[in-house]
């Protein structure tokens, strides 16, 4: 099987599961608690969070919560700072700020949903247009999810900050935490980081906090987290996520170089008769969107499916939810939205594995456009 | 009996049969619930009631008695005495427990003709009585399994699966055949459709889930048939598939959801066209005469209309047309038809031909 869905969710890390195996198996006490037992183990938990952060921020501006996944971290954020006034997000997001977004909405705030460019990412004439005294939280993703889109999210906070310095500036980097190369700003007050887009395990994320930013629980419990999330830590999959993480940054640009060649063969492979490549060139190398315009998404990844081929597709063939708002928000027509296939690398793909991909992906669109003819 | 049991697999009791009902005894009192919900899905079954279990002692019968009686309203008693040694007959029992009821409970009224509750006495001959108070109302209908067996096109809709009900609540049992087309439909869509055979088979009991891909049918359809013509020439497809299964398993009919003009295939002409390739039997569609709000109904009360209405297409429709004929004139359709290997496709789609049981 060859897996081009590593957006989705990738294949956990070996070496990373290996090694924090003993948080499981023999080291599991509650961090906790006041033995030594538990205090080894809290000492341990507190690496794994100081390592996290270290790879995007530095500890004296931010610190870092564990969370359980990247949809917690960003309601979180929404939920704690968007109370009043209005706020402010992308019709790029994930449906992690989306659906809470409209969450929002219906308990009476004012959201406004900026633009996207052709390209996918925000348009940062109609963000800032959006932003006024009132705006209490403004919401841009980092690298958006079916696009690859990459959203200057420094320039955009530092530029939102100086129409109104109130404001909170949140990020949803989960498709760009280990890939793309970027350190957070101190205009950038919250950030939504993932362990299973990395290598990690499902079950842990993480939300980087700018230093005495407000923010709430939604979970309620023990004092956890600095009585911001409470429940038992989960010791094991913030040590398994410390450890991919270390991989994936101590390898992130040689990894970068890598997936993007994957990316350019797939620009130049691809049959141009039934593709049309979505992404912009300057998107990021792990996300290709494609289109096969009068072609079902979903039909041909199933055919691509049964040649041993793993992609993703826009958005699931079902009727209420048929093709991908984000697609249809950069322009692309409906017969365009209802053919998207998205391509997702990682660095443990091979060029040979993504030359046998091509092939196969072509023959199965050609196999179906000759059968819908 | 048998299907009673079934029904409750699994639940510690006993059954037994004396004159003119079943009881169900010997059972956990905290799976009572479990028991009157799983023997309200068993056709065959009218009514039935949680009795209490005393003493046949006068004032023992009594106390439960007051305990289940309303505390207003009108109410009758009614007393069936098997055990000839109980010291008062039937129609003095009743006077003796309705009398003590109207003291100790004065907004209580006798109504023997239509009392708002009725507390029945059943005095036996082992020296128990049973006390019940609330009669429910059971699934109806016949047993299952006195009326034959029948193949039901299963699709992922609201129709077919209480098209399937209605039939099995006449007694029959039921055989369901689903069509897909895979890679054009997907694995959510056939999970939903497996879940509904889940649910149906609650009532029904044991139900094979014959699932088939007509993939292949359709392309050819859409190769080399009008456009127009895709559903009804799927549908004469579905017919002969079905008919094929029906022979094997000992099927004596083939059961449909249709209902007439409900939507566009759904006419009589549509249906003239699909019996047409059904050689041995009869066909059958028991919400032929239903609305759709009637339909919805039933599926709500049956519990399929929540799995009914997910989303998941369960016939592509990538290759239906815009236009779909209305009223099919059967020799053109058979005209059209004549490009097709009809038997080739038809041996092709039952090799595709894959078993799920349900509520074994």
């Amino acid at each position: 099987m060859i897996y081009l869905d590593n957006a989705a969710t990738t294949r956990p890390d070996r070496n990373s599961v290996q090694r924090a195996l003993r948080f499981l198996e023999n080291d599991f006490f509650n961090p906790s608690a006041l033995y030594k037992e538990g205090f080894d183990i809290h000492r341990e938990f507190e690496s794994a969070r100081k390592s996290l952060l270290s790879h995007i921020a530095d500890s004296a501006s931010f610190e870092f919560l564990f969370t359980s996944c990247g949809s917690e971290s960003d309601n979180q954020v929404l939920f704690s700072c968007a109370r009043r006034g209005n706020f402010v997000t992308t019709e790029g997001e994930h449906a992690a700020i989306y659906n809470a977004a409209a969450e929002l909405k219906k308990r009476g705030i004012d959201v406004r949903f900026a633009r996207l460019n052709a390209d996918g990412s925000v348009n940062e004439e109609d963000l800032l247009s959006q932003i006024d005294g009132n705006t209490s939280l403004v919401s841009v993703i980092h690298v958006n999810n079916e696009t690859g889109a990459i959203n200057d999210i420094a320039k955009l906070a530092s530029l939102a900050k100086m129409k109104n310095p109130d404001l909170v500036f949140h990020s949803d980097g989960v498709q760009a935490f280990g890939k793309i190369p970027f350190r957070l700003t101190k205009e950038i007050d919250f950030y939504t980081v993932s362990a299973h887009k990395i290598g990690g395990i499902r079950g842990i994320a993480g939300l980087a906090r700018g230093k005495r930013r407000n923010l709430y629980p939604l979970i309620y419990g023990g004092g956890q987290e600095g009585g911001l999330r409470g429940g038992t830590e989960n010791v094991f999959a913030a040590k398994q996520f410390e450890y991919a993480a270390e991989r994936k940054f101590s390898a992130l640009e040689k990894d970068f170089e890598k997936v993007k060649k994957f990316n350019e063969s797939f620009r130049t492979g691809l049959d141009g008769a039934v593709f049309r490549i979505l992404s912009a060139d300057t998107a990021s190398p792990y996300i290709l969107s494609i289109a096969a315009p009068g072609l079902r998404g979903e039909t041909l990844q199933h055919m691509i499916d049964d040649h041993g081929v793993v992609v993703g597709t826009g958005s699931a063939c079902s009727s209420r939810n048929r093709f991908s708002r984000v697609i249809l928000a950069c322009g692309a027509d409906e017969k365009t939205a209802d053919g998207v296939l998205r391509i997702s690398f990682s660095a443990e793909n091979t060029g040979s594995e993504i030359a046998e991909a091509i092939r196969i992906i072509n023959l199965c669109a050609r196999t179906l456009a000759d059968k819908m003819k | 009996m048998v299907n009673l049991e079934k029904s409750l697999a699994g639940i510690r009791h006993e059954i037994r049969r004396p004159s003119g009902r079943y009881v169900v005894e010997n059972f956990d009192a905290s799976q009572a619930e479990e028991i009157i919900g799983r023997l309200k899905k068993v056709f065959g079954v009218h009514t039935l009631s949680l009795g209490y279990k005393v003493r046949a002692d006068l004032d023992a019968i009594y106390e439960v008695v007051k305990m289940i009686a309303p505390r207003d309203g009108t109410f009758k008693v009614e007393t069936n005495r098997a055990d000839k040694n109980f010291p008062l007959n039937s129609m003095q029992m009743n006077a003796e427990i309705g009398g003590r009821l109207l003291a100790d409970i004065p907004a209580l009224k006798v109504d023997v003709k239509h009392p708002q509750k009725v507390l029945s006495i059943d005095i036996r001959e082992n020296g128990d009585a049973l006390v019940f108070g609330d009669f429910v109302k059971g699934a109806g209908g016949m047993p299952t399994g006195t009326a034959g067996r029948g193949t039901l096109l299963l699709s992922g809709g609201i129709d077919s699966p209480v098209a399937g009900y209605m039939v099995a609540k006449r007694g029959m049992t039921i055989e369901g055949v689903h069509f897909h087309s895979y890679p054009y439909t997907n694995l959510q869509a056939r999970e939903k459709v497996e879940e509904l055979a889940e649910i149906l088979s609650s009532y029904t009991g044991e139900l094979h889930l014959h699932i088939v891909s007509v993939t292949h049918i359709q392309e050819a359809i859409h190769k080399y048939c009008p456009a127009e013509m895709m559903v009804t020439l799927l549908r004469r497809f579905m017919m002969r598939i079905a008919e094929r299964i029906s022979e094997r398993v000992g099927s004596q009919c083939i059961i449909t959801g249709e209902s007439l003009g409900q939507v566009a295939s759904q006419t009589i002409e549509g249906m003239t066209s699909s019996n047409a390739v059904v050689e041995n039997l009869p066909v059958l569609r028991p919400l032929v005469g239903f609305d759709k709000t009637e339909i919805i109904e039933i599926a709500r009360k049956i519990g399929t209309y929540d799995t009914s209405v997910l989303p998941y297409e369960d016939c592509c429709t990538v290759f239906l047309p815009k236009h779909p004929l209305i009223k099919p004139d059967l020799a053109k359709v058979e005209e059209a038809e004549k490009k097709l290997d009809i038997g080739a496709l038809l041996e092709e789609a039952l090799s595709s031909e894959e078993e799920v049981v349900f509520g074994k």
